[in-house]
């Protein structure tokens, strides 16, 4: 195997098991042998938290290992970044996805399998964590230019703020499809607010894609 | 003792770190005690018999929670208690309780796996939403006239005068009270005004919902029972202490710490969820002084509990707490299955073969279609979890667990998939709050098949 085979497969078993620090070390010797950055993403990084996802959605492994795996790969990526910038060249990725659950509710866990779902499948991901009110949503969006709001809801009562960002990505003008998730929410909501909607973090993606088709 | 303003001091001087730090930590942690104790799920044993594992298990929560203590949204800090806190406050919580007033009143008293002692069945809705106050009362009503209730779960109303209730405004202050009101009125015409109400609220996310609701003028009273939620995973919150404060303050017993450890989730599998269901309990006599728990370990994929899986959690969860602990322990179900289904009542009876031979002190019954849809529960099947349960006071857990087995056959393939089942005004007649002839034939054919596995109905 080549030098640039092997560390490859350094970043992508990195990856595979959910291992930081591997990553971190691995991208950095990347960078110190003259590759380029989004190669290393492609061929190492992203390769082995695609065959994570894989693995989740399979049932073999557990959230956890998810996103650990994901966050993995946001640490490697965060020493590759400068280079990128340097070289002025551009990951390409499906698209950029805003994610949040909604002001009110504090539920996290189903947001997260998403962000790193979409992480594994080529999505850049902007995750604002929970409790997000509606004008964080919408700043973001124009901010990182969003192809995709993705706003989730665990509660009854949570769910109304939903229809709120519906609404005010209305307002806002914003060129952005809006996919709605969560325990309370059915798709006869979504359809009522004028959202699509997914039954769990695995259909999610797949909503997610065809959305950007779309576009 | 520890008392709140410990519980509040640690959570503004605890350990500070990062929330996602947390989940690692608590995944981790998991990960160590299940290796250490070696916990092991059988997929062949739904309902094991198995004391060592129960004990093991309960021993493993305890190294665990001494370790990963409770996470504080607010402060961004860990409280955290030794283990002579845990075990005092595991020594001096209440070995039983007296909720309900009159000819209502009762008390709830622990069980031990194999008990001959009736279960506690809190029948409702499981604060499923409901689409208007009419449906609410009526259900209510229902409920009440289960004559083996001895308190009611509430559904939650959705709306007031027609304008969604959004979370933190008034319109939710408004829900609350109105909640209280209509389930009052609703058990005086049930002809059982002193029945409890023990999810006091299910519309009350904030606390100063539940706390503006307290006010005697409602109608919530000191013999009702207050669920505060434990959020996934083992974490808290100051609106969550703050209606634990309230309730401290005016000196009523029934609070209960209400917790759904998530399968798949940060718990990892089923040995994460049990560990991650006793330390709940732990959490529960510590931060919020609970006098009774509830637990609902939960699907992450399927938002309900009846997988093999859960089955196999709720089990030994309730045989780790029941066989070292006092504590009074109830099991919440939520069915992927909706109302008026064969599913749905296959489904319950697993849910309670699971739990009642355990050794958990009742049932809270329940949250059917994962209790998410509009108007999709009845009184129907919460009374037959209730006659079930009694049908299986004092059965053996291996003969449970065989029972169990053959029930699994007749929907684990449909769970992803389940039928949405039916409307409670499509059920019942809105009117005499009669059910339809399709719902008790329904009925009486599952009560059957369960009759001729082994069930034997008392009620």
């Amino acid at each position: 195997m080549s030098e640039k085979g092997a560390i490859f497969l350094e970043l992508e078993n990195s990856i595979k098991n959910y291992d930081k620090e591997a990553a971190i070390e691995a991208a950095k010797k990347a960078l110190k042998m003259g590759l380029d950055p989004i190669e290393v993403i492609e061929e190492g990084l992203a390769k082995g938290l695609r065959e994570v996802g894989t693995r989740y959605e399979n049932g073999e492994i557990f959230m956890v290992e998810l996103v650990a795996a994901a966050e993995a790969m946001k640490s490697a990526m965060k020493i590759l970044e400068p280079e990128i910038l340097k070289r002025k060249s551009e990951r390409k990725v499906l698209g950029k996805v805003v994610l949040g659950t909604v002001a009110g509710d504090i539920h996290d866990i189903g947001k997260n399998i998403v962000a790193s779902l979409l992480i594994a499948a080529g999505f850049e991901v902007y995750d604002l964590g929970t409790d997000v009110p509606v004008e964080k949503f919408i700043e973001k969006a124009k901010e990182v230019k969003a192809d995709v709001i993705g706003a989730s809801a665990l509660l009854t009562t949570t769910m109304l703020v939903q229809k709120d960002l519906a609404e005010a990505i209305k307002r806002s003008g914003l060129d952005v499809k809006y996919i709605i998730g969560g325990a309370a929410v059915s798709p006869q909501w979504a359809e009522e607010i004028g959202a699509a909607y997914a039954q769990d973090a695995s259909s999610a993606v797949e909503v997610i894609k065809n959305l950007i088709k779309q576009r | 003792m520890i008392t709140l303003l410990d519980v509040v001091e640690r959570a503004l001087t605890g350990r500070s770190c990062y929330e996602r730090e947390y989940n690692n930590v608590f995944s981790s942690k998991l990960k160590e005690v299940i290796k250490e104790y070696g916990i092991k799920y059988d997929p062949n044993t739904p309902i094991p018999s198995d004391n060592t594992l129960a004990d093991d298990v309960f021993q493993a929560a305890l190294d665990f929670y001494l370790d990963v203590g409770t996470y504080c949204l607010d402060t961004g800090r860990i409280i955290k208690f030794n283990e002579s806190e845990i075990k005092d406050a595991l020594k001096t919580s209440p070995s039983q309780l007296l909720f309900g007033e009159g000819m209502d009143a009762k008390i709830m008293v622990p069980r031990t796996p194999e008990s001959k002692i009736s279960p506690w069945c809190f029948l409702g809705a499981g604060g499923a939403p409901v689409s208007s106050e009419e449906v609410f009362l009526k259900l209510v009503e229902g409920y009440a006239s289960i004559d083996i209730a001895n308190s009611i779960t509430t559904p939650a109303l959705t709306s007031v005068r027609g304008m969604r209730i959004r979370p933190g405004s008034p319109l939710e202050i408004l829900g609350t009270i109105r909640t209280i009101v209509l389930a009052r009125e609703a058990l005086r015409r049930a002809g059982r005004p002193g029945l409890p109400i023990m999810n006091a609220l299910a519309t009350a996310t904030a606390a100063v919902s539940l706390n503006t609701a307290l006010h005697p003028n409602y109608g919530l009273r000191e013999t009702d029972g207050y669920l505060i939620a434990i959020t996934a995973e083992l974490k808290t919150s100051f609106d969550l202490l703050n209606k634990v404060c309230a309730l401290q303050s005016l000196g009523y017993g029934g609070i209960c710490s209400e917790y759904g450890p998530v399968y798949g989730g940060y718990c990892g599998g089923p040995e994460g969820t049990v560990i991650a269901a006793v330390a709940g309990h732990f959490m529960g006599v510590l931060v919020y002084r609970a006098g009774w728990h509830l637990i609902f370990p939960i699907h992450i994929n399927y938002g309900c509990n009846s997988t093999p899986e859960l089955l196999w959690v709720t089990s030994v969860y309730a045989q780790a707490i029941s066989r070292n602990t006092h504590l009074l322990s109830l099991h919440l179900n939520y069915t992927a299955a909706g109302p008026c289904t064969e599913m749905c009542l296959y489904e319950i009876a697993a849910q309670r073969l699971a739990a009642i031979p355990s050794g958990a002190s009742g049932i809270e019954s329940l949250g059917a279609a994962k209790a998410t849809h509009e108007d999709y529960t009845t009184p129907m099947e919460p009374r037959f979890a209730a006659e079930v349960a009694h049908a299986i006071v004092g059965m053996r857990r291996s003969d449970a667990n065989e029972i169990v087995k053959k029930l699994l056959p007749k929907y684990t393939n449909k769970i992803a998939n389940p039928p949405l089942g039916f409307k409670y005004q499509e059920c019942y007649d809105t009117l005499t709050g009669k059910p339809s002839q399709r719902c008790l034939e329904i009925y009486s054919k599952v009560k059957k098949e369960l009759e001729d596995i082994g069930l034997e109905f008392k009620l």
